[in-house]
This record gives structure tokens, sequence and C-alpha cells, in this order.
């Protein structure tokens, strides 16, 4: 049961870690106010919990079918924050749009929070009317959350201290990575809903990576790792990747050009 | 052409309209799934609805399924799987994997 608890609160936590450690990297190079973080994780933490409370009456909506909409909706929107703070970070050094990158920022890591948190509360709180099992999980929790925290921090100090370019790379890299999880877990989510159709996977690569282990868990709390993929899944993350590099690609290309 | 394309939209929809999707229940009691094995036929899509008679949340879970969700304590939840392939796809509580196992068996 403890170990159980550490992946699962660990999973959960990873995602929230990794867009909060990006974020506060960018803030920490480029001078920009993190005072907007801890409004964030209020307004989030809060949500969380009305959510996870209301969870009964959310699944019920849409014909049974509400939680996956809503939490498509949530990864979809965490998607387009990265899409949109990836391209008006490429315009950091004009000056402008700080403003605006600090809301998105709080859009990003508010929904995130509201995503995961919901999720752990949820959890534990099963176990609040088991005496035998509560500490075990809590324990469990506190570590998968240590290292879920830890991990961030370690991404934190490796972009804040890496060169500006390879900085940069490293951040360009990670919201792609935090980008494509959105996308492949949204997809999954609508195909659960039956939204969109259900298709046969594509490939099969459970057995070069399962899914079940650690090395499988922490790929798809990372970069969205699915063994069996659906052709939607793919051409969706291609898709959502490929926006967001040709968007960041003019944003920067357009900042750079001396302005007249 | 406008013809085919009208056959084509008509197909796709009367399909979805006509065949009402099987519904499949599965209730979790004391942290076990009742019926903990199901069986269904191939290519086809099922609706599932897994009722938690339990206190706790439960997480229904499947790798081979690509599925995924909370089932709120004392609550239900509708959960879409398939069409499948012939073979043998495990689910589990993931709240409580010791005891919540079970699979779908596609015939």
């Amino acid at each position: 049961m403890l170990l159980n608890a550490v992946i699962i609160i660990l999973r959960e936590v990873i995602e929230a870690s990794l867009l909060i450690s990006i974020f506060m990297a960018f803030c920490q190079t480029y001078n920009v106010s993190r005072r907007w973080l801890i409004l964030a994780l209020a307004i989030g933490l809060s949500t969380a919990a009305l959510y996870a409370v209301n969870i009964s009456i959310v699944s019920q909506w849409l014909d049974g079918v509400g939680q996956e909409v809503i939490n498509a909706s949530i990864h979809i929107m965490v998607y387009l924050v990265l899409l949109v703070f990836l391209t008006l970070a490429m315009t950091i050094k004009t000056g402008r749009n700080r403003p605006l990158i600090m809301l998105v920022m709080l859009i990003g890591v508010t929904f995130a929070s509201i995503r995961e948190g919901s999720e752990i509360i949820l959890y534990i709180h099963g176990f609040v009317g088991i005496p035998e099992l509560l500490p075990p999980v809590l324990m469990g929790g506190v570590i998968g959350a240590g290292i879920g925290l830890s991990v961030g921090v370690l991404f934190y100090y490796l972009l804040v201290n890496l060169s500006s370019k390879h900085g940069a790379q490293l951040g360009i890299l990670l919201c792609l990575c935090v980008a494509g999880g959105m996308i492949l877990q949204a997809t999954q989510l609508l195909s659960q809903a039956d939204w969109i159709a259900s298709q046969y996977p594509l490939w099969d690569t459970s057995m070069w990576i399962n899914e079940r282990s650690v090395i499988g868990q922490l790929l798809y709390a990372l970069v969205g790792y699915e063994a069996t993929p659906m052709p939607i899944q793919v051409i969706s993350y291609i898709s959502a990747l490929s926006l967001m590099i040709m968007s960041a690609a003019f944003s920067y290309i357009h900042s750079s050009r001396p302005q007249s | 052409m406008s013809r085919y394309l009208l056959l084509t939209v008509l197909t796709l929809f009367s399909h979805s309209l006509l065949a009402a999707t099987p519904i499949i229940e599965i209730e979790i009691r004391d942290h076990l799934f009742y019926p903990a094995e199901i069986t269904i036929p191939a290519d086809t899509k099922i609706k599932l609805i897994i009722i938690n008679t339990d206190n706790a949340a439960e997480e229904f879970e499947s790798y081979e399924m690509n599925r995924e969700k909370v089932i709120p304590a004392g609550s239900k939840g509708v959960v879409f799987i398939g069409p499948l392939r012939a073979g043998e796809y495990p689910f589990f509580g993931e709240f409580f994997p010791k005891t919540a196992q079970g699979k779908v068996i596609v015939k």
C-alpha cells in the first residue's frame, strides 16, 4: 500500500511540479515577478477541493461522462497555456507582454493544480475511514510528493544554471514534453467518454516499456508515454507539438527583427 | 458525388443511432469487482457502468484498454470500452490494487 501511494502521488505531483519549475526558472532568468504563484496555488487547490467534494455530481453530468469532459478540458487548457506561454516567452527580450505572460502562467498552474490536487484529495480521502491503511498511505503520499517536488527543484536549478542558450533549449523541450502529455491524456479521456470514436492501437511497445513499470509511469507523467496509442492520439500529439514549435519560431523571428 | 457523400454521412449516423451500445454493470464492493471477469464480443463498443458501493473512492484503470476513471464512493461512473480485438484485457482498482482485480475477455 505504501509503494502504491508513493507512485500515485508522485505521478500526480510530478506534472504540476515540472510545470511550476519551468515557469519559476523563466521568472528567475528574465526577472519576472513570481508573486502570481501563491495566488495560482491558492485558487487551484481550493477549486480542487471543491471539485473533489462534488465529484459524484460532476460524474453524472453529460450522461455519466462529465468527469472525462472536464478533465480533458483542463488538459487542453494547460496545453493552450503552454502554447501561448512559449510563443510569448520568445518576445521576452522586447520587454512587451510581461503582464500577459504572468497571467498565462497563473492560469496554467491554477488548472494543473485543480486536476492533480483533486485526484490526490479523492485518493487520500478514501482512506480516512480505514485507520489501519491511513498511516502507510499518508507516509507514501509524503514520500511521493517529496520525490515529485525534488524532480521539479532539480529541473529548476538545471534550467537556471545552464547557459542561457542551453537553458532556453531545455525549457522549450520540457514545455513540449508537458504539452504533449496533456494532449495525449485529453484524447484518451475523450475516447473513454465516447466523444471521439475509439480506435485500434497504432502500435504496441508494451514489451519494451510497460506502462505498469516505474519507468513507464514516469515517462507517462513526463511525456505522456502510451504503449498502445490510437492513430488519433499520435496525430493529435504531432499536430499539437508542431503548432507549438511553429508558433514559437514565428514569434521568435518576428520579435528579433529590428523594429522600424 | 454529393449523393455518395450523403450516403456516407447517413451510414455513419445510422450506425451510431441504430446500433444501441450494449451495457454491462460492474459493482465494486469491499474493494473487489463483481463480476471480476466479463466476456464481450470482439469489435464491439461496450458501455460499462461501474457502481461503487464502498465508502472509499476507487479508480478503475486498465493499461491494456487505456482506461482510467475515478468512481466516487457510493456513486457510479460510465466507461466506454472497445471495439477491441480478441484477447484478455486486465483491469484493476488503482486505489486498492491488491484486491480489486478483474479482466475483460474479448471473444
